[in-house]
């Protein structure tokens, strides 16, 4: 199995990028307020039916990337720069208008909490529906039997029914389907979905991760998946990012990585996670919290958190260094098996 | 499926004694390891003393994370902070602050005396009823003669007095309705809310009239009773639905399960946190009840007595020369609505700065 | 391994030794509706009829998904949301019973730790009033002065400096806020302390500090611990003994790793083999259980067992109109400790019933309602008690 994915994996590579997300930054510029850069200088590629995982803790900046991807950030307050480049368009130099026809179409998004993103007042099925008119061009009424296939398309039973119902009348789990329903409904090339299963319990977890898993194989759809939970990403994900203050720190395949960590946050996290599969071992736990971080400007922000800092990594901001499909910001790496990226070439644009 | 044979599960021969052995092995760590953390946390609290140095110790941080050596910041401080950057706070401040200013050392500020009728010689019923600007009286006179700036000036006196008093009147009537229903639940609860939902249906300013119209004779204090009782059940309502979003809150809940007392339960925290938006509401109904005040005189229920100047009667008796003379009216009717304004943007601006959504 | 089981737990919690006691405890809320005079017109379930005995010194888990009534459970154990049936004895006095000041002096005994940091600590009081007020109203200390080194030894104990002292709720961060949260309930020395959730709401690797925290004072000052949480990764890393609720019910306990290794019920089995685990080679061979559908509604709980409209192992026969009870499985080499609540729990064990194909069950949503105050029990509004398509034992 490993040799079938590393080729798979390695065919994959090869291939060009759906979407080429270059330097993307994001400043928070409030009044009053010192600017705060929640995104800094993220730069990765996600290619055809591939799924590249975005993973942090709260304040990563990974949730505001895909908003940023999605041009879905208040236009108040914040400034993005960088380029988003998705079949050769940026997508942050598109009008409003050519981005909305693209949003939904080419690029759908399921968000954290169904509740709140499905429409209260609207059934169901005009919600699928709308979606179909809006970028197929199609009537109501040609919508409605499509609407219908697309809800048992996600597992909701007796999807006719159901489309007469209203948000409310849906579980959690129900919901969740129904939103990935509306995001699929045009077979957008890229999916993009942040914390899909964060509200919902461990068994409807498993439900919408095996829904989402059969959707990519099924379809081909390039997915982003944006989560907080290991766990998850070592199930689903081809690629994975892990993100700390804004900025990528780490990323591999997820076998190397999970076998392999080598930033010293990435190793921190895998210790200081309870394992169901393991005994009662003390944890090792990451000391303080994001509140800690140095900036990046001239240091490296988890520095301060950090189990094996060296003087340099307060002086000198480390660059993501890249090697073997590995890429890797750190003064003082993990040491393991890894050859390093002794050959590797920095990422110029992410340079500050 | 896979050709590099990793055992997919941990041994699963012996768990309870692998188990047991982990266990142990993780009471022994124990004393090391909270000892370590016991200096860190010494090391953290600044004492130089400490000889357990993380390498490199300017860099680690303890287990908890750094805590600012610098005194705490309440939330009434904090809100503070952000109001005093905030321009429409300033702005509102700035106008109550000249309005208290000027009510409180009307008597001194004021150029002439309100009630005398230093032009009456002027007034003409037929050609001049309103004597113009003159020199010593930059507004000119009203109807009898007296200096309408003077008659302004002591004017805010009636309204600051009329309107502050009336909403702590209602504030406190609200309070102890509020805390009573909020705090006590069950009967009390019905029996004050179905009390307060028919004051609520009556409109608030027809209440104020029958209440003023009651009085068998209309004085300054009709004024204030009368638009006071208007202000009880807004409070008394609003301070109900924050305690019992408080009662159901977790702190509350525990502070119960740690055995505090009702009466502090209900004093110390219930209280205090449900505050906010009455306080905010106190200011805004100020801006109200002086409008209101303005509106009750302006009908004949204020004071009677014509001599002392009050900004609604004064607009009431512009009337009568609103077509020639509507400066009469404009000047009585812009400082009504410049103190509501006021107290409304410092009111809005509380509200934000109180609202925790807003914080950080 | 029987005989391994007894001696873990004779030197770790003697069984005799039995702190709390839980007796058929049930907690059922009345859904009211009316124009002037609320009628009650049926009852939420959250809690209906629990048994289970708490040992001096060990950590007890409670897991289970949203709606299954756990923190309604932890909350009727200290009467802050009284029993509608049954007893909590806690060392010989049955909490649930007691009232007014007696019920206020017990509490110094039984402390709570909440979910939610932020929202747990009254965010006008600075930590100091936080701590000595319990000490106050214990008379453990008369005032702020006379609790200053205690203070410092409660802080230092969760690993904050003193400085904090002066601190109010919204300078810390998330993890700094849950050591308050800690700190206040150990400021009274209670002798059981019931965690509701204690890490779900803080950062990943902020979460391992704080487990590492409730066992370090396990140790310190000799508690018992009732931990409530729906990670089950978390409740086995802490727990000895861990206790499965599905509807208002325990349907499984044991000893952590037997629950572990060898679960019994239908439903533990599905709910460990959820749970992710941050291995890709694991991950990739695993064989999940998928539920179907979704958990019914507490206020029309299904008939029999609570789980077989969703059981991949239902048969014909009980499942559906013998409510099964909790006990000791008639297997070989399990242990005593190990019970759980399946009409077939040894039949499933050995292989003998296979898991078939969950048919969906529409059931009418509109029917159920939830009571305002109880929200947050049940985060999922009950809904449809439908089964998703799929075949429910299929592994990825």
């Amino acid at each position: 199995m490993t040799t079938t994915t590393t080729e798979r994996r390695a065919a994959v590579r090869e291939t060009a990028p759906l979407l080429s997300v270059r330097d993307l930054t994001v400043t928070f510029q409030r009044h009053g307020e010192e600017p705060f850069r929640a995104v800094d200088g993220v730069s990765f590629d996600v290619r055809p039916g591939e799924t590249v995982g975005l993973v942090g803790e709260s304040g990563c900046g990974k949730s505001v990337t895909s908003l940023a991807i999605m041009r879905l950030l208040p236009k108040r307050g914040n400034k993005v720069t960088g380029t988003v480049n998705f079949e050769g368009t940026d997508l942050l130099s598109l009008s409003d208008a050519k981005m909305r026809d693209r949003r939904g179409r080419d690029i759908a998004m399921v968000f954290q909490d169904p509740l709140s993103s499905l429409n209260p007042v609207v059934p169901l099925g005009v919600q699928v529906a709308e979606v179909l008119e809006r970028h197929r061009g199609m009537s109501r009424k040609a919508a409605m039997p499509v609407a219908a296939e697309l809800l048992k398309r996600v597992g909701i039973p007796d999807p006719v029914r159901r489309l007469r119902d209203y948000p409310h009348q849906l579980s959690g789990g129900m919901r969740q389907r129904a939103l990935i329903a509306i995001a699929v409904a045009c077979a957008p090339r890229l999916l993009i979905a942040d914390e899909p299963t964060t509200a919902l319990d461990v068994t409807i977890q498993a439900q919408i991760l095996a829904l989402l898993k059969e959707l990519v194989e099924d379809t081909g759809t390039a997915l982003i998946m944006i989560t907080h939970d290991l766990g998850v990403v070592a199930g689903l994900c081809d690629e994975v990012n892990v993100l700390y203050g804004g900025r990528i720190v780490e990323r591999g395949d997820r076998h190397p990585l999970f076998r392999d960590p080598r930033h010293p946050y990435t190793n921190g996290l895998l210790a200081s996670i309870p394992r169901l599969d393991a005994a009662g071992e003390r944890l090792t736990p990451i000391p303080g919290s994001v509140a800690d971080n140095l900036p990046w400007d001239h240091a490296c922000a988890f520095a301060p958190r950090c189990s094996q800092p060296i003087e340099i990594c307060t002086q000198v901001t480390p660059q993501l260094e890249v090697a073997d499909g590995r890429a890797l910001r750190c003064h003082n790496p993990v040491t393991s098996g890894w050859s390093g990226p002794s050959a590797g070439q920095t990422e110029g644009d992410v340079a500050r | 499926m896979s050709d590099s044979p990793k055992p997919t599960n941990p041994n699963p021969t012996n768990p309870i004694a692998r188990y047991r052995e982990a266990r142990k092995e993780r009471i022994d760590s124990l004393a090391q390891l909270s000892a370590r953390d016991r200096v860190a946390v010494g090391a953290g609290a600044g004492g130089p003393g400490s000889d357990w140095t993380p390498s490199p110790d300017e860099v680690s941080v303890t287990e908890s994370g750094t805590i600012e050596e610098k005194p705490g910041v309440s939330l009434w401080r904090s809100a503070w902070l952000r109001l005093r950057r905030n321009p429409v706070f300033l702005l509102g401040l700035t106008i109550t602050i000249i309005f208290v200013l000027v009510a409180i050392f009307a008597p001194w500020i004021a150029p002439k005396d309100p009630v005398t009728g230093y032009l009456i010689d002027q007034v003409r019923r037929q050609t001049n009823p309103v004597p113009g600007p003159q020199p010593g009286f930059p507004l000119g006179g009203d109807h009898l003669g007296r200096d309408l700036l003077s008659r302004l000036i002591v004017g805010s006196r009636q309204t600051l007095i009329v309107g502050v008093l009336a909403t702590f009147g209602g504030f406190i009537g609200g309070l102890i309705l509020g805390t009573l229903a909020g705090a006590l639940g069950g009967w009390v609860d019905s029996l004050v809310m179905r009390l307060v939902d028919v004051m609520l249906s009556i409109p608030s300013l027809v209440l104020a009239l029958s209440i003023g119209a009651v009085a068998s004779r209309p004085s300054q204090w009709t004024l204030i009773i009368a638009i006071a009782v208007v202000q009880v059940p807004i409070f008394a309502r609003l301070l109900r639905g924050s305690l019992l979003a408080q009662r159901s809150s977790d702190h509350v809940l525990a502070a119960q399960a740690l055995g505090i007392k009702r009466g502090p339960i209900i004093f110390r925290h219930m209280l205090p946190n449900a505050m906010g938006p009455v306080i905010v509401q106190a200011t805004l109904a100020l801006a109200v009840a002086i409008i209101d005040a303005a509106a009750l005189s302006f009908i004949g229920l204020g004071d009677p007595d014509q001599r002392t100047p009050e900004w609604g009667a004064m607009l009431g008796q512009a009337q009568t020369y609103i077509y020639d003379h509507p400066h009469l009216a404009y000047y009585p009717a812009i400082c009504i609505i410049v103190v509501a304004l006021g107290f409304t943007l410092m009111g809005e601006s509380l509200r934000e700065a109180l609202d925790p959504k807003t914080r950080r | 391994m029987s005989v391994t089981e007894e001696s873990k737990a004779t030197e770790a919690t003697p069984d005799d030794d039995i702190l709390l006691n839980v007796e058929g405890v049930k907690v059922h809320f009345p859904i009211k509706r009316g124009v002037i005079f609320d009628k009650t017109i049926g009852y939420v379930y959250a809690v209906d009829g629990v048994d289970l005995q708490i040992r001096r010194g060990e950590t007890y888990g409670l897991v289970g998904e949203s709606g299954c009534g756990k923190s309604t459970l932890g909350r009727a154990i200290l009467n802050l949301e009284p029993p509608t049936d049954g007893h909590v004895i806690f060392d010989g006095v049955d909490i649930a019973s007691l009232k007014g000041e007696d019920l206020r002096r017990k509490r110094q005994d039984l402390q709570m730790v909440f979910q939610d940091p932020l929202s747990s600590l009254d965010p006008r009081q600075s930590v100091e009033s936080i701590l000595v007020e319990g000490m106050k109203a214990h008379g453990i200390a008369k005032d702020a002065k006379e609790a200053r080194p205690r203070l410092r030894e409660l802080l230092a104990a969760v690993g904050l400096p003193p400085q904090a002292l002066s601190k109010y709720p919204h300078e810390f961060s998330g993890g700094q806020r849950q050591r308050i949260g800690i700190a206040r309930a150990l400021s009274v020395n209670p002798k059981l302390i019931v965690a509701d959730e204690p890490v779900s709401a803080l950062d990943v690797s902020v979460q391992a500090q704080v487990i590492n925290l409730l066992g370090d004072l396990q140790e310190e000052f000799g508690l018992t611990y009732i931990i409530i949480a729906h990670d089950l990764a978390v409740v086995r890393h802490i727990s000895d003994r861990i206790g499965v609720m599905y509807l208002g019910s325990l349907v499984e306990e044991a000893a952590a790793a037997d629950l572990y290794t060898t679960p019994l019920h239908p439903y533990t089995k599905a709910l460990l083999s959820a749970v992710p685990i941050p291995d890709p080679d694991i991950e990739d061979e695993r064989e999940q259980i998928l539920l179907t559908g979704d958990l019914p509604s507490p206020s029309n709980p299904p008939s029999g067992c609570r789980f077989h409209t969703r059981c991949p192992w239902r048969q014909e026969t009980r499942c559906d109109d013998e409510r099964p009870a909790l006990r000791v499985v008639e297997i070989d080499g399990f242990p005593s400790g190990h019970r759980v609540a399946c009409h077939f729990a040894e039949q499933i064990h050995r292989g003998e019933i296979e898991p078939h194909k969950v048919e969906p069950i529409a059931v009418d949503p509109s029917s159920f309602e939830v009571p305002e105050d109880h929200g947050t029990m049940m985060a999922e509004p009950p809904g449809v008690n439908t089964a998703s398509g799929g075949d429910p034992a299929r592994g990825l």
